[in-house]
């Protein structure tokens, strides 16, 4: 199972409502330790993408795989090894933060006890949540659900982490945080498969991306290959997501309206 | 804006549009269902309270001055308690306040654009008034200009009651926060609703074995103590005009419009200096009182051994049931009906005794409390379900879950409730025992095949726990819990009929009483039994595969 260098594949991932394709047979792995980016416009098949890669949906066809093992095959071996932190994390508003960090451990399993409680606080205090870890979630600002959705995925160290956002609604300090704890994770071996809007996040992070556009992968790997098959030398990341997703040419169009408008 | 009509214009445009959109666009079962109901519901209970009003104004001509005070009265009151929340929605609550406030419209159009939002639900409720006062009217002989003007007092209290609610709100906004207070309000509107209803069909029950003539003296005697209410005005302004004293009814008019007036412009101000307050959705007051921080002293499950979802997911939903004023108030008026008609019922004055009548009132109370409590258990976790679906924990596990939290509480009301109707209707301690054990039973067989049905049909994207269930769900809830319950009454009669045959006691009619049909009967009992067990088993089955595969709203949500 885990000799595959893959942590995550995607084998020609299919999903389609009704004659839609929302992703339409994407293919790709992220190796072990490694921080991938999966970048695209709204709509692309970014989130539907992830959530068959993490068993929430089903594919239309083909496979997903998570430490070599098929997620729709074996969903309980798989889901024991991920974390996934969806663009809105869900948290129950009824539960304090520590409580909820509790119910996430609980839910997987993790054994009782000092460690447990002494892990908890350190993240409580790593997120600058250990103040308010006795309020209820509802009355948390969308900075701080973010960041106790985030504590609840590394709280149980799970090898993969899929993350759709992950910085969204963050201030600069906790933003600069998430991004240097990404990096020692993975330095440590945890893979992450980050979505995100963010190009200076992802080309700050991410050794390879995958762009992915109307539910296809359009180019893959790492910069100096993306420069090479686009022909772009010298580009940054926003460039090459720019001409590899070209739309209508958006300078035109704004000056259109500001000309219309006057 | 293009004036202050112009906006007012806009305003009620937008919301009659909204609506328009989410009768037009909505779920079509929906609405259907509500054209049918609406069908049956004004003729059957517009015409009716018509008739009563006729034939109260016919044989009781002396009584029409307080009966329409009473009715005026008894209404406003009504319209108090269970309009409430929709007044605090629309005035206090609703998000899109927000948008009318930063907008170039001043407050007096907000005010009075969301005032008419804020009648809607008096409006409705004052329906009934309205039939009620033209029946009294026509039965009284009143000339013609008493319906129009009957009409217009009942606009005019309405107006005076939402205006009423709205000050009210303006005060209790400064010390508790909006939504806090529309829970509450929806909590006491709920539970008046129930009793309300629960008066109606027992008192119904005694009016069709009472013949005694109606005695109206109370009712003098109560119009007398209250004449002093202003609700009591629009009641002696219509009665003065079914008399022909058009100079009191005058005097009464102009003074109810002038009330009306008063509250109008008190709600109006108090409203615009509750937004320049920046109160209710703008940021609320600071509460009266704080919750105490949970830290360390909610710790109260095993501190070793490995992490258990069972208890993780009872914890949870326990302390959401606690903390959450909403659901609880939801639950409060589902739980009133089963509880006040077993307990009007289980009355020996209502001479509903015997073994028999305490198993079909244990039947009926465990279905209702077991349809309340399970049938939204799935559905409510709502986006957490995604948290669930992603846990390496099996959707069996989570069934089980659900059951397990429901079933102590069906099954200790079901044991108080049991105990009390065994006292009361002086049952012996085996009869006790058979209760009980049915009881349990019944409560475990109703719970899931109530958590099945929420677990096949869910609406994780609801926000009302009573919308949470989609219409197949909550039809194999019902008729999986009717099969469950003919299944399970058929069995305790066969085993029980059965022993008696056996011993040759029994009295079967034709059949012959003997040990033979005795135990054939006992067979049969234990076959039913076998049944239930299939049925629950079955719908149990059904929920999980649909749990294991569901994605509606995970894919729509984002």
């Amino acid at each position: 199972m885990a000799t595959s260098p893959a942590a995550v594949e995607a084998r020609q991932l299919v999903k389609r409502y009704g004659n839609l394709a929302a992703v339409d047979g994407v293919s790709f792995q992220a190796l072990r330790g490694e921080v991938f980016g999966f970048l695209g416009a709204n709509g692309a098949g970014k989130t539907t993408t992830l959530r068959m890669l993490c068993g929430l949906l089903r594919p239309t066809s083909g496979t997903a795989l998570i430490d070599g093992i098929d997620i729709q095959a074996d969903p309980l071996a798989a889901k024991a090894r991920l974390g996934y932190l969806d663009e809105e994390p869900f948290v129950h508003p009824h539960l304090s933060g520590r409580e909820f960090l509790d119910f996430v451990a609980d839910l997987y399993r993790m054994p009782r006890g000092r460690q447990r409680e002494e892990r908890m606080s350190r993240l409580l205090n790593l997120f600058d949540l250990a103040k308010k870890d006795g309020d209820l979630i509802g009355s948390y600002s969308h900075g701080m659900r973010q960041k106790i959705g985030l504590a609840s995925l590394l709280i149980r160290e799970p090898s993969v982490l899929l993350l759709d956002e992950p910085t969204n609604g963050l201030d600069p300090r906790s933003a600069r945080l998430v991004k240097d704890l990404l990096e020692e994770l993975a330095a440590r071996g945890t893979t992450v498969l980050l979505s995100t809007h963010i190009l200076e996040v992802a080309q700050a992070l991410c050794r390879r991306v995958a762009i992915i556009d109307r539910g296809r992968i359009v180019a893959i790997g790492s910069m100096e290959e993306l420069r090479e098959q686009t022909g772009s030398e010298g580009a940054d990341l926003e460039d090459l997501f720019l001409k590899l997703t070209a739309g209508p040419e958006s300078r035109e169009m704004i000056e259109r309206l500001l000309d219309t408008g006057s | 804006m293009s004036g202050p009509g112009g906006a007012l214009r806009v305003i009620v445009g937008a919301e009659l549009r909204a609506s328009r959109n989410r009768l037009v666009k909505g779920n079509r079962t929906r609405l259907v269902a509500l054209v049918i109901v609406l069908l049956f519901a004004i003729p059957f209970l517009g015409g009716g309270t018509f008739t009563l009003g006729a034939t109260a104004g016919h044989f009781l001509p002396f009584a029409v001055d307080p009966l329409l005070a009473a009715a005026f009265t008894g209404l406003s009151l009504l319209m108090l308690l269970i309009g409430f929340p929709t007044v605090i929605a629309s005035l206090f609550v609703g998000r899109d306040l927000l948008q009318l406030v930063v907008a170039p419209v001043r407050t007096r159009d907000i005010f009075v654009a969301r005032l008419v939002t804020a009648m809607s639900a008096n409006l409705l409720i004052s329906g009934v008034l309205l039939a009620a006062v033209l029946g009294l009217g026509a039965g009284a002989g009143a000339p013609l200009i008493y319906f129009p003007v009957g009409l217009l007092l009942i606009a005019v209290q309405v107006l005076v009651v939402t205006s009423l609610q709205a000050i009210l709100m303006t005060v209790i906004v400064r010390w508790v926060p909006a939504r806090l207070a529309r829970d509450v309000a929806a909590a006491v509107a709920g539970l008046t609703g129930a009793a309300l209803y629960l008066t109606w069909n027992l008192s119904l029950r005694q009016t069709f074995r009472s013949r005694a003539r109606p005695d109206v003296s109370g009712l003098t005697s109560l119009v007398q103590r209250i004449d002093w209410l202003p609700t009591t005005w629009p009641g002696h302004a219509l009665s003065a005009i079914a008399g022909g004293s058009i100079g009191v009814a005058l005097v009464w008019l102009l003074a109810t419009l002038l009330l009306a007036a008063i509250l109008v412009a008190m709600a109006e101000l108090l409203y615009e200096r509750t937004l320049l307050a920046g109160l209710g959705v703008f940021g609320d007051a600071p509460s009266i009182w704080r919750r105490r921080s949970t830290a360390r002293t909610s710790q109260t499950s095993p501190q070793r051994g490995e992490g258990n979802p069972y208890f993780a997911i009872a914890r949870k939903d326990w302390l959401g049931f606690r903390r959450d004023v909403r659901r609880l108030t939801r639950l409060l008026p589902a739980l009133l009906l089963p509880v006040g008609y077993a307990a009007a019922l289980s009355q020996p004055a209502r001479s509903l005794s015997g073994f028999w009548s305490n198993i079909a009132l244990i039947t009926f109370l465990s279905m209702f409390m077991a349809s309340a409590l399970s049938l939204p258990s799935i559905p409510s976790e709502r986006r957490g379900f995604q948290l669930l679906r992603m846990a390496p924990l099996s959707m069996w596990l989570l069934l089980r879950a659900k059951v397990f939290i429901a079933f102590p509480v069906v099954v200790a009301t079901m044991l108080v409730f049991s105990v009390a109707v065994a006292v009361i209707s002086k049952s012996g301690a085996a009869q006790l025992l058979e209760l009980v054990i049915f009881g349990v039973w019944l409560a475990a067989g109703f719970v899931s095949i109530s958590v099945s049905g929420g677990a096949i049909d869910p609406r994780f994207d609801a926000t009302d726990d009573r919308r949470a269930v989609g219409l197949v769900g909550s039809l194999a809830a019902i008729g999986g819990s009717l099969g469950f319950a003919v299944l399970s009454l058929g069995a305790l009669a066969l085993f029980l009929f059965g022993e008696q045959a056996a011993g040759g006691g029994a009295n079967l009619g034709p059949i012959p009483s003997t040990p033979a049909v005795g135990f054939a009967m006992i067979l049969g009992g234990a076959a039913l039994l076998v049944a239930c067990a299939a049925l629950v088993g079955i719908l149990l089955w059904i929920a999980n595969s649909r749990l294991r595969s569901f994605e509606a709203s995970i894919a729509s949500s984002s």
